[in-house]
């Protein structure tokens, strides 16, 4: 699906993945422009009806990390 | 010793040792100098990839 | 901070120091450099990369590390074509700061402190002086510390292990490349321990460098975990040597569930095997018997060596220092160098672990601060405050700033555009597109901008929150806006920087970010942060050695501190101990600490006293004590915990039975009381090991080793004719006291080793004492007769439950307490405000447990130096007393005890968060099944309208 706009969405908790992700660009790493991060207080806050409401407004895929 | 003591205390070393000093004797009301002989601090535990005994990262 | 610099000389006295130091030039200036990397790209330079162990090679002009503090490059003058041959200087041009400096010069500077910390760190030793191992040689022979780059995701290969890792990735050279034919997966791979440690003959490091074990035991099980299960690893040691707290675990585990093979033996040599470059081990194993091995890969666990600039340093200094060149320090102040006023941490101090280095580091700087207390604070500055706005109830009027960080988020993501497009969002009333977000002028700007336009939230998008959000907020305080009026997005970690060849994308992907951003940020509120009041007095429970350690140095700084103390003494299991390892008399020493202790108005000592409840949190705690049977109570902000634990009791070897049959500090008591029952023994045993490191108490004791070799080393001395043995399963003398093993040896103590499956078996026959062991060399059964048999008992925990309660701090599975971080945070608890010292954390050596208490004071000074400055977060959870079930989920989930049930008033039976205690983690807001918790600054609606705004808005 070339064409087709993919979303996805990443809860990334602000201690660990937030700053892994930082690191990524830091290092200069390259990856698909799809990800639109959301940075969390730790991956605790995390909760299921923030995974479906991201799937209700149309993100092909969720991810959580911390 | 009196009062007419400098209140500040030169680190010499910036490994985790130095950096740790300074950051306590900062946050106890001293000026610090951290002195380093390299171009950033960090010392050897930067290089390291994990750490004993619970295999955290060195980061 | 002054990097690239040295100490070149020191006059002056404790006090008033006036220190000389040289700093070298780094030709970018640290100003301007806003750490982008342009430079590197355009520069041709190259230079091997010592950060990689010289395993890769790096730019001319660079910077360490991903993550270096400062991260500012610098142009290395030895490899710079400009520098050495007057070519080039793209980087010059390609700086968007113009932060490049050919014509930076060396500079003295001279700078007046009041004391001095020596934290010099160590070298690994160079194995290339031993040609056994053939390292310089070998292409699959590296060092540990090249390994440990290998291992890493940042490192050469990105942690993926191949064998001829010292030839390039992508070799030029043709002997490089013949050599990279030969490349593959290791199979086995063959750790050896002692390389450049415990080594006399072929270097003079006499010492045990105290870490080889266990980094060689992590390195193999990480390797394991990177190559799989196949990869077969074996360490070739002499003593297995893990005894710090939770090291005996970690090397059962590496046995038992990594299938990681331990050879006791000495290597002999490494040959290539022709034709392959394999390497054939040959050794002999315990019985002497010489084994032939062939390995893919060897690595040499080389040992911890001071410099000789270090050691050129310290004699100008006129610091006393050991043979092997680590500082010499007394047990009793084990930070303090010869010099007054000049202090030690870390591995020049001996060598040690990280943990260790970090009680270092804080002892070293109660230390440096105890002479200077009456200058305190003198020399720091104090922040202004600008009066607040009131923004509650206005509509948001939001300012957005899309930061160029000159080309690095412009070169890719259209900046004009998304700054255009953040105009058309909603409530947005002001867009900017500053060049550098971060620079001081832009900072100026945006106060002047958020007062002329009335904005009242804030949203910057730029870099990241991590390192730049306190510098805006700071920026918001001084506009008069609450700092929690502000949001980051990340445009250039996030994006600028991972999609540059996708420069539409990552436009777009910026537009989404600001769009995100900004909807969170207009249902941002200004929040509080409440003001924790401060009691500056200091409880310390346990008036042991680290206890009283860690009342002395809070006292000389000016604070009040109470010591409770069960018994009707100071000193604990000090008291019962007769000499140090490095022969100090522990009663002398002792008495006048004590009485010094008695003297101090600041210290008030509480004797026969035991707690009976505790209330409270950092700043406030309230105890109720009983003290010599009567009861009274004590207010104090700060507690350190300084328990201590006690010798087991044996239950073998017939303890109990036989009066011959004692315990470690039963021979301490003769030694102190001079017994004359010792004069008339001809011979004596030790047994190590007693109650440690088997299946009830599985770690080890730490101590004891030490403590038997050395006593061994006083019977030796005061009768030399005396037979002496020690029974033992690994000499742990860690560090310099492994020159005391070595004495022992050559004054004629006779070790031999036995296995927990063969332990010694202790009977009396026809009226004498008879060990019976097995030789460990000959594999032979042999009896020793012995009038003494010392057993080195355990160290146990005290296993105290109703102090961890009263305390909210966790006690290990062993019953020792468990601190905060075991590498960072080893003198304080997780809980704020509660601190730990002493053997109730892990057994240590006294000088150790003085070591962090002074640490532990140390930690809790920084805290009490923020009396009036300590304020809660402001993101912190918040309950809607309204909607609570009072189902007490929050309560029994949370980490740091936050929340708990009001006792009275009107919500009598629902939740409260005490905000002193919460983190802001959101654990109890996502588990409220009733919706009634809230977390400040990153509530549901907030993280809603981000995902909301996820697609764009027609």
């Amino acid at each position: 699906m070339p064409d087709k706009d993919i979303k996805i969405v990443s809860f990334l908790c602000n201690w660990c993945s937030y700053g892994a992700a930082d690191l990524a660009g830091v290092s200069r790493l390259e990856y698909p422009a799809d990800i639109r991060v959301i940075r969390i207080p730790c991956s605790g806050r995390m909760s299921p009806k923030f995974v479906l409401s991201a799937f209700r407004e149309g993100a092909d895929a969720v991810w959580v990390s911390g | 010793m009196g009062n007419n003591v400098t209140g500040s205390v030169a680190v010499i070393g910036g490994g985790i040792s130095g950096m740790l000093s300074a950051l306590d004797l900062a946050n106890s009301g001293y000026y610090v100098y951290l002195v380093e002989k390299g171009p950033a601090i960090g010392g050897v535990m930067a290089q390291l990839d994990k750490t004993f005994p619970t295999n955290d990262c060195a980061m | 901070m002054l990097t690239l610099s040295e100490l070149i000389d020191v006059k002056g006295e404790k006090g008033n120091f006036e220190i000389d130091i040289l700093k070298k030039p780094r030709y970018v200036d640290l100003d301007l450099c806003i750490g982008c990397g342009a430079c590197a790209e355009k520069c041709p330079g190259k230079a091997d990369d010592e950060y990689n162990e010289d395993l890769v090679k790096r730019k001319s002009v660079y910077v360490e590390y991903a993550q270096a503090v400062p991260l500012k490059y610098r142009i290395d003058p030895e490899t710079c074509l400009k520098l050495t041959k007057d070519k080039c200087g793209n980087c010059e041009e390609a700086c968007p700061t113009s932060a490049i400096n050919f014509d930076d010069k060396e500079e003295t500077v001279t700078i007046k402190t009041g004391s001095i910390i020596l934290s010099p760190g160590y070298k690994p030793f160079d194995p290339s002086q031993f040609d056994n191992y053939q390292y310089s040689n070998y292409p699959n022979v590296v060092t540990a510390m090249e390994f440990e780059r290998i291992l890493s995701a940042t490192g050469p290969t990105m942690g993926h292990i191949t064998t001829m890792p010292k030839v390039p990735v992508n070799p030029k050279k043709k002997k490089d490349k013949e050599l990279a034919a030969y490349r593959k997966d290791p199979k086995k791979i063959a750790w050896f321990q002692c390389v450049g440690s415990r080594d006399i003959n072929k270097c003079d490091n006499a010492h045990c460098s105290s870490v080889c074990c266990m980094y060689a035991v992590k390195e193999a099980i990480i390797s394991k975990e990177h190559a799989g299960d196949e990869l077969d690893c074996s360490i070739f040691f002499m003593d297995m040597r893990t005894p710090g707290k939770d090291f005996e675990k970690y090397y059962n585990n590496a046995q038992e569930k990594h299938g990681i093979n331990f050879i006791r033996s000495r290597v002999h040599s490494v040959t290539e095997v022709p034709g392959t470059h394999d390497l054939e081990v040959v050794y002999a194993d315990e019985a002497g018997e010489i084994q032939k091995e062939i390995y893919d890969m060897v690595v040499l666990s080389v040992g911890l060596e001071i410099p000789e600039e270090t050691r050129n340093l310290a004699e100008k200094l006129n610091i006393e220092m050991s043979p092997g060149g680590f500082c010499n320090t007394s047990t009793f102040d084990p930070v303090s160098s010869s010099v007054d006023g000049i202090y030690v941490a870390g591995a020049f101090n001996r060598p040690q672990d990280i943990p260790q280095s970090v009680l270092d580091a804080s002892a070293a700087a109660s230390a440096a601060g105890d002479d200077l207390s009456p200058a305190r604070n003198t020399l720091t500055k104090k922040l202004e405050e600008v009066p607040r706005i009131n923004v509650v109830g206005e509509r948001p009027r939001i300012g957005v700033f899309i930061c160029d960080c000159g080309s690095n988020i412009k070169g890719v993501v259209d900046c004009a555009h998304v700054t255009e497009y953040a105009k058309t969002l909603p409530y947005v009333e002001f867009a900017d597109e500053p060049m550098f977000a971060c620079s001081q002028d832009t900072q100026d700007k945006m106060v002047e901008y958020i007062k002329e336009k009335n904005l009242n939230r804030i949203v910057v998008a730029a870099c990241t929150p991590k390192t730049h959000e306190p510098l805006f907020q700071e920026t918001l305080e001084n506009a008069g806006l609450n700092k929690y009026l502000f949001e980051m997005t990340n445009i250039r970690n996030h994006d600028s920087w991972v999609h540059k060849n996708n420069p539409d994308m990552a436009t777009k992907k910026a537009k989404d970010l600001v769009r995100m951003a900004v909807s969170k940020a207009a249902l941002s509120e200004p929040l509080k942060e409440e003001k924790i009041p401060m009691d500056e007095r200091v409880m310390v429970v346990g008036g042991g050695m680290a206890g009283i350690s860690a009342a002395r140095s809070l006292s000389a700084q000016g604070y009040e501190v109470h010591i409770i103390e069960k018994q009707d003494r100071l000193g604990g299991e000090a008291l019962k101990l007769h000499k140090t390892p490095k022969g100090e008399d522990i009663q002398k020493k002792l008495k006048s600490i004590a009485e010094d202790v008695n003297a101090n108005d600041n210290i008030k000592v509480h004797l026969n006293t035991t707690i009976e409840s505790t209330d409270g949190f950092v700043g406030n705690f309230k105890s109720r004590i009983t003290e010599n049977g009567d009861s009274s109570e004590i207010e104090y902000g700060a507690a350190v915990l300084a328990t201590g634990a006690t010798a087991h009791e044996p239950d073998e070897y017939g303890f109990g039975m036989d009066d011959r049959v004692v315990t470690s500090l039963d021979l301490d008591r003769m030694l102190i009381e001079n017994s004359a029952e010792l004069d008339k023994m001809n011979s004596a045993t030790f047994i190590q090991c007693v109650g440690s490191r088997d299946t009830n108490r599985p770690y080890c004791s730490k101590i004891c080793c030490t403590h038997s070799v050395h006593n061994a080393i006083e019977l030796k001395t005061r009768k030399p004719d005396m037979d002496v043995f020690i029974l033992y399963r690994d000499i742990r003398t860690y560090g310099e006291n492994e020159l005391l093993y070595k004495q022992a040896r050559d004054l004629g103590v006779i070790f031999i080793r036995y296995d927990l499956e063969n332990k010694p078996d202790v009977r009396t026959e026809n009226g004498s004492l008879v060990i019976k062991a097995r030789d460990h060399v000959l594999g032979q059964p042999l009896e020793i007769e012995s009038d003494l048999l010392v057993l080195a008992t355990a160290i146990v925990p005290r296993k105290d439950e109703k102090l961890a309660n009263f305390f909210k701090v966790p006690l290990n599975e062993e019953g020792f307490f468990v601190e905060k971080h075991a590498k960072l945070g080893p003198a304080e608890f997780a809980t704020d405000g509660v601190f730990i010292c002493g053997s109730g954390h892990y057994p240590k050596p006294l000088d150790e447990a003085i070591t962090q208490g002074k640490a532990a004071a140390s930690r809790a000074l920084t805290l009490l130096g923020k009396k009036d400055n300590l304020f809660t977060s402001g993101t912190v959870a918040l309950v809607d007393q309204e909607k609570c079930s009072s189902c007490g989920v929050c309560v029994a989930i949370c980490p740091y005890s936050a929340p708990s049930f009001l006792e009275e008033g009107r919500y009598s039976g629902k939740a409260e968060i005490n905000p002193v205690l919460c983190k802001g983690c959101g654990l109890c807001v996502a588990s409220c099944r009733s919706g009634a918790l809230h977390l400040k600054g990153f509530n549901t609606d907030q993280i809603f309208s981000q995902i909301f705004a996820l697609d764009e808005v027609v």
